[in-house]
């Protein structure tokens, strides 16, 4: 098989380099064929897209690490934003409408968490579950069509920029620092990894696989109800499916920066690299004119060729 | 006798358990609805369960291989607006609208098959992308709901033969059928041990690739022929049609007890799965619980099915 | 039958054949030996058609042969006996027996009355007793081999290859599948054995061939040959070298176990593990030994007894209670088990001990980089550096990853699983001498063992256990082989 021997140079420099030529190779296309591209306006506005994407990013990929996937993350974020609603409206609940969206989203990781530890079930089977069952309660709450306003603030947070710099794209940036630092540096990190890389040898030396499972799912679910909230502020306007699609972003975006399936490999880094790539072609397709609906399509398409680029060897 | 008993009672323990909970509803029903213990409400929910019957059906041969297709759902939006865009109240392009979407079916099933083999790429993300590829695709064609079917098309969905409707008809003969096909044919037990251990399969010489394109293409079949009962009770092709049921397609599935690592289930547990599933939200009618409860229980139903059936992992 | 002539394979980072033949004549058991990684296995899989050779050509009957697939192979009348079985646990006894051979009935459907009739009679055959409706799942290990043997038997093959076809079997079924064997030689059919246990070897082929690192050392008539010079021809040094002198004054005793039982599978065993000595845990595969070892390690629950340690007495064991206390244990199944396979060996060596590489959290990737430099040297560990992946390298080097992990951690007990299994006769020489220094350190060494010569060779004393029990306890001039076979094979009293 001279054959594979050839090809895996070519993919390792694939797999290693393959997302930074990518995405620059996008951004050069997209700029030549359309100018507006890369005027300020719209490079802050692709950055206020992709805030809320990248932080449910940092939730998929430690999930993802622990051999999991998570696809409640649209469903939370849906509930999260439903919840912005829900009180008056003004600042002053801002910090009323923050914790129960968190306890939510919390609460849903660790429902997901511990169904998968403790009773075997498959990761996507359960997040599944728990993805129709918010949208059950939160349908069955609304009556269907949720009304009332978002407070101010997360307006400010979701959707205004501080000298261009969006506010959304901050808080972005501190939790993926954060959670890089904790995933290379600490010994927390390490035990992610370790579980991910073998669950059962991980629990054989000692480290509480279940737990630090449980904890890759309720951050996922705590960082989707922040992410619901910032995105509520973004759109403005709240219905029943903020975040829709969300699931499979994440995913994709996961999954093109080198974050395996298999588990135990990948970094959030990567993982913000594939969701900036997502960005970026969303918002080329709506540069060139192209319909709307080609941004499924490509999705569909980018998942499979991404994947299939990262395939483990043997 | 005895044998025999304990031989269901072991490997089939989890379809004992779906049809007492089936008895269980059905006597609930009958206490809280005078017209819910009925032949006709029977017959009805039978009818209703055709399009989720026959995707779930599809699915379950592919569970069986240790896949999963999360394409169906956009196969179903994509079939079911060619069928009536197509036809659009032309009796002869019906016919020409029918071959398309079964090939259409057919083909993409291939297509995810082929593209799990050769890519290497597990069928959760093959059929994650192809499902969002098709649902483009869906939506390039068309946003609205589009075309007719001729006059006595819906005869396919309120119709009936020897006083069954005839979606419960095909679907009793598809399972049947597809029952016979795992049990008697080398193929059929071919998909199972596939399930159970792809490597070995390969080493022993199965066709392992004939089997999964024959589950996922079967598959694909059977979403494009659950969107001709859809779009005969719905009169039209609409672009979202299909969006449920790619989650309401494995819940039975695993209802039925069909073990989603793979290698273990059968197809008339998912019958059961089925109609359990169309019993409850029948029953959920009666109560006049909105819509929105049936999305809860579905939930719930999932949870529960999977954590009884807990997937045999191995120790330590 | 079957002339392999140079023929060569790599894998990428490895040359696993180079110009290596072999010629196997119908009606002949040819053994096929070498240490691991000499190229038995992947020789193997290229006549089974998994792999294709990169040269040379395979003359199978009269003709030369490109297969693409296993099932070309088989269509030719190849069938292997793997190592790691090749059985479907959710399909039944008779199904798995059939599979690809369907025995057909009406409207040429499969008929399950006779395909479970005959696989009765097949196994009857064999002499095993087998319900052919049970799950394959349900079996124990010895029981799924015989499953695996009656499969050759199903059609009229012309070579028949065997790996390691009795690691899991012992006694009686040996002698039924011996038997067997040399009835199909009788018939002409040609056979390939592979086997470690050159006892075997003597008793059953006629002709053998050894391989080593990849490349074809010889092949010669076994009743022409010496145990000796067998030995020599794989490893280049002599037997006697292999097992460092016992210990002759053995410590307190470290770790008491008392009636421990593990549902269904340990029936209140107890032990006692003493500083500086060897303990080999012996019996059959499955008769309950890995179990509870798991159990004293906290990787299984136990249902009844406790465990004594450092003053302290368990009921609950839990592998990081296990770990606090001093327990180590390396597991028999390194890829399962053992080692993140995808991550560097300083992730490794430093996984069960991640508190000495850290400070209140915080990871040292340094000290973790200076220690596995150091224990890389010190076990003669062959690798790229800390940063080298496990996944490609050997089956010796691996086990090495692992003690020198569990012999960081240790600090009173080191248990090891089958530590010599799928290591080549160097490596196993190294991990002996490895095993003592441990003792003569103050550890306990407990060693479960299916190989009977490590096991009267290294061992001090040495507890037997059958179906749960334990049934013996050797020491000194006790341990012999006759011994322990009569307590691993004995009937219980009942």
């Amino acid at each position: 098989m001279a054959h594979t021997e050839q090809m895996a140079p070519a993919r390792d420099i694939l797999r290693t380099y393959g997302i930074h030529i990518v995405l620059a190779a996008l951004i050069g296309v997209t700029a030549i064929l359309s100018p507006a591209f890369l005027s300020g306006n719209n490079i802050s506005n692709m950055l206020l897209q992709a805030a809320p994407l990248g932080i449910v990013v940092i939730g998929q990929v430690l999930v993802i690490l622990v051999r999991g996937l998570d696809l409640s993350v649209a469903s939370v974020m849906a509930t999260a934003a439903v919840v912005a609603t829900t009180f008056s409206g003004q600042d002053s609940d801002a910090f009323p409408v923050f914790v129960v969206a968190m306890l939510i989203g919390l609460a849903t990781g660790l429902v997901n968490g511990l169904l998968i530890t403790k009773r075997n079930v498959s990761p996507f089977l359960v997040t599944l579950a728990t993805m129709t069952l918010l949208q059950g309660m939160r349908f069955a709450y609304t009556q269907g069509a949720p009304s009332g306003n978002v407070p101010p603030i997360y307006r400010v947070l979701g959707s205004q920029t501080f000298y261009g710099v969006p506010y959304n794209l901050m808080i972005l940036v501190v939790l993926a620092t954060v959670f890089s630092v904790l995933l290379h540096k600490t010994t927390y990190g390490r035990q992610v990894y370790l579980t991910g890389g073998n669950p059962v040898m991980a629990r054989l030396v000692g480290i509480h696989a279940d737990r630090i499972t449980i904890a890759s799912y309720v951050i996922s679910g705590g960082l989707a109800a922040l992410a619901g909230l910032i995105y509520s502020g973004f759109v403005g306007i709240v219905d029943n499916w903020v975040g829709r699609g969300f699931e499979l972003d994440s995913i994709v975006a996961a999954v093109m920066g080198g974050v395996a399936l298999s588990g135990g490999r990948g970094t959030i880094l990567g993982g913000l690299f594939g969701a900036a790539i997502l960005v970026v072609v969303f918002n080329a397709v709506l540069m060139l004119g192209m319909p709307i609906e080609f941004q499924i399509i490509i999705k569909g398409i980018v998942i499979i060729a991404a994947a299939a680029i990262y395939v483990r060897r043997a | 006798m005895i044998a025999t008993f304990t031989f269901l009672t072991k490997r089939r323990g989890g379809l004992l358990t779906v049809i007492a909970l089936i008895l269980v509803l059905t006597i609930f029903g009958v206490l809280v609805s005078e017209t819910f213990g009925t032949a006709s409400n029977a017959l009805n929910i039978l009818e209703q369960s055709t399009p989720l019957a026959l995707v779930s059906l599809g699915q379950t041969l592919v569970i069986i291989t240790g896949g999963i297709d999360l394409s169906v759902g956009s196969m179903i939006s994509l079939a079911s607006v060619l069928l009536s865009g197509i036809t659009n109240g032309d009796p002869l392009m019906m016919v020409v609208a029918l071959a398309t979407i079964m090939g259409a079916g057919i083909l993409v099933g291939l297509i995810n098959a082929g593209a799990s083999i050769y890519l290497r790429v597990h069928p959760l993300v093959v059929t994650l992308g192809m499902g969002a590829i098709l649902q483009g695709l869906t939506l390039l064609y068309t946003q609205t709901p589009i075309g007719k079917m001729p006059k006595g098309f819906s005869q396919l969905a309120y119709g009936k033969v020897l006083g069954l409707p005839i979606g419960a008809v095909v679907t009793i003969a598809a399972f049947v059928l597809t029952a016979i096909f795992l049990r008697k044919v080398p193929l059929g037990r071919y998909i199972y041990a596939t399930g159970d251990d792809a490597t070995g399969a390969q080493l022993m010489g199965l066709p392992r690739h004939k089997v999964l394109f024959l589950a996922y293409g079967f598959c694909g079949l059977m979403a494009s022929i659950a969107a001709i009962f859809l779009v005969a009770r719905l009169g039209s092709g609409q672009p979202y049609t299909g969006q449920n049921f790619t989650l309401t397609s494995i819940t039975p599935v695993v209802v039925g007890g069909t073990l989603l690592s793979g290698g273990r289930g059968g197809v008339m547990g998912t019958l059961m799965g089925v109609y359990m599933v169309s019993l409850l939200n029948n029953l959920l009618n009666f109560l006049s619980l909105s819509t929105h409860f049936q999305l809860i229980v579905q939930g719930l139903i999932v949870i529960i099915a999977v954590s009884v059936y807990v997937e045999n992992k191995r120790k330590v | 039958m079957l002339t392999i002539s140079k023929v060569s394979k790599s894998f990428p980072g490895v040359k696993a054949l180079s110009n290596v033949q072999l010629e196997v004549k119908a009606g002949e058991i040819h053994a096929l030996v070498g240490e691991n990684g000499a190229g038995k296995s992947t020789l193997t899989r290229i006549i089974a058609g998994v792999h294709k050779p990169d040269e040379g050509t395979i003359e199978f009957d009269g003709e030369i042969v490109h297969w693409d697939s296993p099932a070309a192979a088989k269509a030719a009348g190849i069938h292997v006996i793997y190592q790691e079985f090749v059985l479907f646990p959710n399909l039944t006894v008779a199904e798995n027996i059939f599979l690809g051979h369907e025995r057909r009935g009406f409207l040429n459907g499969i008929d399950h009355g006779r395909t479970r009739q005959d696989a009765l009679d097949l196994l009857n055959r064999l002499g095993v007793s087998i319900d052919p409706d049970a799950l394959v799942s349900e079996l124990s290990v010895a029981d799924q081999q015989m499953v695996e043997i009656a499969k050759a038997l199903v059609h009229k093959v012309k070579l028949l290859i065997l790996d390691e076809p009795t690691a899991v079997i012992a006694g009686h079924e040996v002698e039924l599948l011996f038997g067997r064997l040399r009835a199909l030689r009788d018939d002409g059919v040609a056979i390939i054995y592979i086997s470690h246990r050159l006892e075997e070897i003597f008793d059953l082929c006629d002709r053998v061939t050894v391989f080593k690192d990849g490349q074809f050392v010889a092949t010669e008539t076994l009743a022409e040959m010496t145990n000796d010079r067998l030995v020599s021809l794989m490893v280049g040094r002599d037997m006697s070298e292999l097992f460092p002198p016992k210990s002759s004054a053995p410590g307190p005793v470290v770790l008491t176990a008392t009636n421990i039982s593990v549902k269904g599978r340990v029936h209140s065993a107890s032990l006692e593990l003493r500083a500086g000595e060897i303990t080999a845990l012996s019996g059959m595969v499955g008769a309950g030994r890995t179990e509870l070892a798991m159990a004293i390690f906290g990787g299984l629950p136990m249902i009844g007894g406790q465990v004594a340690i450092g003053g302290e007495t368990f009921t609950r064991m839990t592998p990081s209670l296990a770990i606090e206390k001093g327990i180590g244990l390396l597991t028999e199944d390194r890829k399962g088990q053992g080692l993140a396979m995808l991550t560097d060996v300083a992730t490794n060596i430093s996984a069960s001990d991640l508190g000495s590489v850290s400070h209140k959290g915080w990871l040292n990737h340094g000290r973790e980089k200076e220690i596995a430099v150091s224990e890389i040297a010190n076990y003669r560990i062959a690798c790229r550096g800390p940063q080298g992946a496990v996944l490609t390298m050997s089956g010796g080097n691996q086990q090495k990853v692992l003690v020198a992990r569990w012999a960081r951690t240790s600090k009173k007990v080191i248990i090891m699983d089958e530590p010599t299994r799928g290591v080549d006769v160097g490596a196993k020489a190294e991990i002996y001498r490895i095993m003592r220094d441990l003792a003569d350190r103050g550890l306990a060494v407990l060693m479960i063992s299916s190989e009977m010569p490590e096991v009267i060779g290294l061992a001090d004393r040495v507890y037997v256990m059958r179906e749960g029990v334990i049934t013996a306890e050797l020491r000194g001039d006790e341990i012999a082989e006759n011994r322990i076979i009569q307590a691993a094979t004995q009937k219980r009293a009942s």
